[in-house]
């Protein structure tokens, strides 16, 4: 629900990697956003949309890639992955798929990334 | 001449809070300020919360007021005479680091025992946003529904002892406090949790010793 100032801290974090890199046109963005982040990916793109109307990111595909979650069980020792297709945005659950515990240490999943962004400079 | 470049970004926007929220930490802890954020439902009770705190707890406290609005809240602090500073979040749904560190420099940090911040009334932002409080308590009450706790699970996890208050109108509202227990027991095994009526000043004295317990943890 905090999908607005998620955008702007991504397009602020853009724009600033564009200016230093003397770009004239922003193409992609590629944005990662972990299944644990209580934030609705497609309201993410709609938003950073609208946002980047009046500045040089204006036009760039917003490509968004999902970062899977990751845990750590403390009562079996379970680490790795577990099946996070179905997980709701904004009320993830998770449990170990071994042994059902819900008290995780969450290791990977949380993050929302600016990855990397494809501009064109002048030369 | 155009050329096409891919420019590697890396830009952690959830660590950017987080670095701020240590920031925060490490500043209240060189003023000895045991710090709590109260998050929970719209109008749980979080403000009478805190106001009855002022009153029977021991030590000097200083309120940041969060809201959307802020002044309602931050005048009802501030008829108690202690610093209160009220932070608006505007169409923002949480407080975060960035806006409480903004508004630590007006707090009178050398004068304090315990800095209590009014989240917005959220079960579900907040999440995301540490600030770089010592202790997170969860305030929610019967009149939301006996299912609140199972609908979100991340908060409840994520809180060092819940309160689940206005339980003198459960009967009123067919709400089970037993089953809030009950399932925020199963989120959260170690949690502490408290049923109260703070507007009869039941269940005060359990909260207040258990903030007192866990400050000395
Ligand atoms: N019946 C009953 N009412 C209560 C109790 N505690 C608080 N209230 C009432 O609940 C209403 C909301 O209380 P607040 O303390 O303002 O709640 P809040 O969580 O700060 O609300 P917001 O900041 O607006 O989200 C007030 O009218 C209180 O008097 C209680 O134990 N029982
Ligand atoms: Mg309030
Ligand atoms: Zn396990």
């Amino acid at each position: 629900m905090h999908e607005l100032s998620m955008a702007e801290g991504i397009l602020k974090a853009v724009i600033e990697k564009s200016e230093d890199n003397n770009a004239t046109e922003v193409i992609e963005v590629v944005v990662e956003i972990g299944k644990m982040v209580l934030i609705n990916p497609e309201q993410i793109k709609f938003l950073l949309d609208v946002l980047s109307e009046d500045t040089i990111v204006k036009g760039a595909i917003f490509t968004i890639e999902e970062i899977p979650i990751e845990i750590d069980c403390p009562e079996c020792e379970y680490k790795g992955k577990i099946d996070d297709d179905e997980l709701d945005h904004y009320a993830p659950v998770v449990n170990c798929p071994k042994c059902g515990n819900k008290r995780l240490h969450i290791t990977n999943g949380k993050d929302c990334i600016v990855k990397n962004i494809i501009i064109e400079q002048e030369d | 001449m155009h050329k096409i470049a891919e420019i590697e970004v890396q830009h952690n926007i959830m660590k950017a809070n987080e670095k701020i929220a240590k920031r925060i930490q490490e500043s209240l802890n060189s003023h000895n300020v045991f710090s709590v954020d109260f998050v929970g439902a719209i109008g749980s009770g979080k403000t009478t919360l805190i106001e009855e705190l002022i009153t029977d707890m021991n030590g000097n406290i200083a309120v940041i007021a969060g809201d959307v609005i802020s002044k309602f809240d931050a005048g009802r602090f501030k008829k108690h005479g202690i610093p209160v500073v009220g932070l608006n979040t505007g169409k923002e749904c949480h407080l975060d680091a960035h806006l409480v560190e903004h508004v630590l420099d007006d707090i009178p940090l050398k004068d304090i025992d315990y800095l209590f911040i009014e989240n917005v009334g959220n079960l579900i932002c907040p999440v995301d946003f540490d600030l770089g409080a010592h202790m997170r308590v969860v305030v929610i009450s019967v009149s939301e529904g006996d299912d609140t706790v199972e609908k979100h699970p991340l908060i409840f996890q994520s809180a060092d002892l819940v309160v689940i208050n206005k339980v003198d109108i459960a009967d009123a509202v067919g709400a089970d406090a037993d089953k809030m227990v009950a399932d925020a027991k199963a989120l959260n095994p170690n949690v502490k949790i408290i049923k109260t009526s703070l507007k009869h000043k039941e269940g005060l004295k359990e909260v207040i010793f258990a903030i007192e317990e866990f400050l000395i943890q």
